[in-house]
Formats: C-alpha cells, sequence, structure tokens
C-alpha cells in the first residue's frame, strides 16, 4: 500500500473549509513534532530546509492522532469536519 | 431550525443508537444525531463483536437479527519476527454451534442496523449533522448546536455517545482538557478482497465459519500488535499502536502495516488478495483510570466518550460495554423523565447501574492491564524468544541436543535476561 494513493483506496467528500487548523509557528517551535510520523493518513509534513510545517486535511480520517499526541497545542481549530462532509467508510 | 425532544443522543454508534432505542421503545421523543452521511460510516475496528448482552436482552433474536459476518469458530495468537512466527491455534467445537462467541463484522452495516432500529422504535435520526456545542439556559443543559446550521435542537438532557475524543463530554467539564498519549491507542487497518472459496480453503473454514488471529512482534519494537479477521468476501488486517510509544518510535503506521503485511508468513496468507480501503481510528486503552466523570447535570456520557473499552492484551472489548452503558443511559434518563428531574442526582442511576454491571466490574478488575502491557519486551523480546524457542526444539541437525529447560533457559537468557522474565511473569500475573 502507497499511503499516497489514499484516495484509490478510501472515499472522502471534501470540504473546502477546513475542520484542523493549525499555528505553523507554534509547530516551528516545536522539539518533537510526533504529528509528522504519527498521522495514518500523513497529513502533516515537515520541511527540515525551510523548516515549515505542511498540513493538508484531505485525506484526514478524523481519527484524533494529531489531537492527542501534539503536546503543543498547535490546533487553532481542531473539530470533526460538518455533517456530510469528511471520511467516508463503505464496509470497513 | 429549532426543535424540542424528550432527548438528544450525541452519535449514533453503539452507545448512542441503543441508548436512542431503549428511551424510544419507553416512549421518549428522543433525537440520534450523527455526523455521517449515515451511522456507522465515520466508524471502523478491529472487527469482531462478541456477545451482546445489552442487545440481546432487548431483541430476543438478535443474532439473526442484526447485520452480522461470520461467526468465529478458531482464534489464535501469533508470536512473530521478522521472518518467523510461532502460532496457537484454539478450534472449540462449541465455538460452532449457537450462541455464537463472536462475529466478524462491519461497521458502516451494523452501526447503521442498529441506528435503523432506533428509528423503528420511534427515534429522529439527524444525519450529516455536527455538534458544535452545548446551549445552557439558566445554568441548565436545554440543548445543542449544530455545526454550519442555524437553531437548535432542544431537550433538558443530552446523551453524549460522541466518540472517543468526546468534545462534549470536555465542553460539559466531565472530562479533563488534553489526553495522556499513553492512555490511546490508533489502529490501522487494510480490508482485503479475497473470493469466499479462497479464504474457506487457505483458513480451514467451511459455510459462515471464520476465523480470528492476533499478533505480537509485528509493531517493530512499538507497543502494540497486530489482527487478521476473515470477512465473508475479504480478510481486515491491522496494526494497533500505543500513541505514546508510536510518537517517540518516530515510525509512521501505514510503513509498520506494509512491513507486516509483506512479513513472509502474513504475506502468504493475503496473497492475491486487494486493498479495498484503508481506515484509522483511536482507542481509549487507559482502562479504568481513564473515565471521565460519566454524570453531569443535564448530560451523561457513555461508550468510547466515556472510555468505556477493556484492552488487556488478550482480548479488546469496547462495542459491548459501548452498547451496555447505552443501554444504562436510556434507563437513567428515562427514570429521570419519570422524576422530573435532570439534575446530576437525578441522572445518578446511570453510575449506580453501570458500576454493577460487567463493564465496570471488568474494567476495575483489569485495573492494572493497561501498566503491564507498557513493557517494551513484550513487543519485541517476547516473540523472539518464542520463536527461537521452538526453533531450537524442532531443529536436527546431528548436534547433541540439551534438555528443553536448558534449551529454553538458553533463549530466555539470550533474549529476555531471567530476572526480567521473573518480573514480567509477577506484574502479568497480578494484571491478570
Amino acid at each position: 500500500m502507497n499511503i499516497d494513493e489514499i484516495f484509490d483506496y478510501t472515499s472522502f467528500t471534501i470540504d473546502r473549509e477546513p475542520h484542523i487548523v493549525l499555528d505553523y509557528d507554534i509547530c516551528t517551535g516545536c522539539d518533537n513534532r510526533g504529528c509528522v510520523n504519527s498521522c495514518p493518513a500523513r497529513c502533516y509534513t515537515w520541511s527540515e530546509e525551510e523548516k515549515k510545517m505542511t498540513f493538508v486535511h484531505d485525506g484526514c480520517l478524523e481519527c484524533g492522532t494529531c489531537y492527542v499526541v501534539c503536546h503543543r497545542n498547535a490546533f487553532t481549530r481542531w473539530r470533526y469536519p460538518r455533517g456530510g462532509f469528511g471520511v467516508a467508510y463503505r464496509m470497513t | 431550525m429549532s426543535k424540542t425532544y424528550q432527548a438528544i443522543v450525541i452519535g449514533a454508534g453503539p452507545a448512542g443508537s441503543s441508548a436512542a432505542l431503549v428511551m424510544a421503545r419507553a416512549g421518549l421523543d428522543v433525537a440520534l444525531v450523527e455526523r455521517g452521511s449515515f451511522p456507522g460510516e465515520k466508524n471502523m475496528f478491529g472487527g469482531v463483536l462478541h456477545r451482546m448482552p445489552a442487545l440481546e436482552e432487548i431483541f430476543p433474536d438478535f443474532w439473526d437479527r442484526a447485520a452480522l459476518g461470520r461467526h468465529i469458530i478458531k482464534k489464535g495468537v501469533t508470536f512473530m519476527t521478522d521472518d518467523s512466527s510461532f502460532s496457537t491455534v484454539i478450534e472449540a467445537g462449541n465455538f460452532d454451534t449457537p450462541p455464537f462467541n463472536g462475529y466478524s463484522i462491519f461497521r458502516p452495516r451494523f452501526d447503521n442496523w442498529l441506528a435503523q432500529e432506533a428509528v423503528k422504535a420511534g427515534a429522529t435520526l439527524i444525519t450529516r449533522a455536527t455538534v458544535d456545542d452545548l446551549v445552557y439556559k439558566d445554568g441548565k443543559i436545554s440543548g445543542v448546536t449544530i455545526v454550519g446550521r442555524q437553531g437548535e435542537l432542544r431537550a433538558p438532557v443530552v446523551i453524549a455517545a460522541d466518540g472517543v475524543l468526546s468534545f462534549i463530554a470536555k465542553k460539559a467539564g466531565l472530562r479533563q482538557p488534553t489526553f495522556d498519549p499513553s492512555q490511546m491507542a490508533v489502529g490501522v487497518k487494510g480490508l482485503i478482497d479475497m473470493p469466499r472459496e479462497m479464504i474457506n480453503d487457505r483458513f480451514g473454514l467451511v459455510r459462515e465459519q471464520g476465523f480470528a488471529n492476533e499478533f505480537v512482534g509485528c509493531t517493530a519494537g512499538v507497543r502494540g500488535g497486530g489482527f487478521l479477521y476473515t470477512n465473508y468476501d475479504s480478510l481486515s488486517i491491522g496494526l494497533v499502536f500505543h500513541l505514546a510509544s508510536l510518537r517517540t518510535s518516530g515510525k509512521t503506521p501505514y510503513d509498520l502495516l506494509n512491513t507486516f503485511m509483506e512479513q513472509p508468513q502474513v504475506a502468504k496468507m493475503i496473497c492475491g488478495g486487494k486493498l479495498q480501503e484503508y481506515s484509522a481510528h483511536l482507542i481509549p486503552e487507559g482502562g479504568y483510570d481513564m473515565i471521565p466523570e460519566l454524570v453531569g447535570d443535564g448530560i451523561l456520557v457513555a461508550g468510547d466518550a466515556a472510555a468505556l473499552c477493556n484492552a488487556t492484551g488478550l482480548n479488546l472489548e469496547g462495542i459491548n460495554l459501548a452498547s451496555q452503558s447505552g443501554v444504562i443511559a436510556g434507563k437513567a434518563v428515562i427514570e429521570a423523565h419519570q422524576n422530573k428531574d435532570f439534575s446530576k442526582r437525578g441522572l445518578s442511576a446511570y453510575k449506580t447501574l453501570l458500576d454493577e454491571s460487567y463493564v465496570i466490574k471488568d474494567l476495575k478488575m483489569s485495573r492494572k492491564a493497561p501498566h503491564m502491557l507498557h513493557n517494551d519486551r513484550i513487543y519485541n523480546e517476547y516473540p523472539e524468544l518464542m520463536c527461537s524457542f521452538m526453533e531450537s526444539i524442532y531443529r536436527i541437525n546431528g548436534a547433541p541436543k540439551d534438555n528443553l529447560t536448558k534449551l529454553f533457559l538458553k533463549s530466555a537468557k539470550e533474549k529476555v535476561g531471567l530476572g526480567n522474565m521473573l518480573a514480567d511473569g509477577f506484574s502479568a500475573w497480578r494484571a491478570l
């Protein structure tokens, strides 16, 4: 399985408005960034060269791992997508 | 959109739908609010549903009515390393006669079935509705608001069955504002399509029989384990990791899942199948010590939201506890309506009845299990010990043999250390 192809495996109805919003300054100052490796959908990527965190909500599985592992509370918003949006499991 | 109900249930999972079902059957006007476009759309789990005493009481024919899969007649545990594995399998004759001990199920089907039963009983199911916040009037809970929608749903009492992160329990001040990653686990799962005949032949099954296997030693040293369950026409395969351990490991869940699926013995089990779906979910694994305040003025917390999950290392229970807690919460709300008292005191039957049920009794009994499971040796050294010991027993190569005790002690010294082994044995005995 290639996680880059998550949209081939799992269905999403993507909301334009993200349900998770980060304060990237906090991520830049973080000494841990456990979200990057722990997120099962690889929504978080850290660029060491640019010292920059990138977050994409499109393939989010709404599991909450980032919410629990982030010890800096970098979220200015963390809620579930509004009704009808986000991941849609068919048979799992 | 503003409408008044006698109770609002947030989340149409096993806890919420069970609660709504009980209340609707007692004649209460109940709103069952679900953020998915149908109940179960957002839900996944390992894959085996065990006995459901609460629902079996409501539906004497539960096992004929519910949306179930294969019944599990064979359960295995595999201790594995990168290239070896040692398995034990129990196939009991009475696992193949009703009432069955467990079924593989799909949450989008099972949860939807249960929610529809609540609807048949008279509950109002509102889908595509993410609850945003609680509404208070004169200091009392009077309803909820929905993300992106005007107005509110009103009721004097709310059951928060909104899942493991329960933002509603947080907003009501019933759970701690942050979670401890060492009390949480994340599960990732692949659903693999496979023809029914191939599954039956490969795993030694006939008719509607199913197989469930757990794996230890498959997580590259991260605390956790693996599972493989047979569905009718597919396999569920996945890993569960303790979050604190995963975070510090620097490893990713999907890479570990790939490595697991490529381990030679596992690869043979899934060979010929095709990945259909990838999913992930958190599991509250902190046990009894993680349970939040269960009752507040005008509010009850049930299911994963109340951390009602029993992970002892041998079994992983959650849906049964969720459903039981939902039924009990529903009963407490019915009583509160009779007495017109929705205060914490008026709803306190929930806690009393839950304490008396197997839910809290079991969680109390395995209270020490979460600590025992925070032992890195379980996930690396012991599986290696099992495999190397068994391999040395069966190795026949002309070299003179040691007796079994000597062989075992040699492997144990090498892989674990005798002192560690004694200590771990003692802590396991105390925990279980």
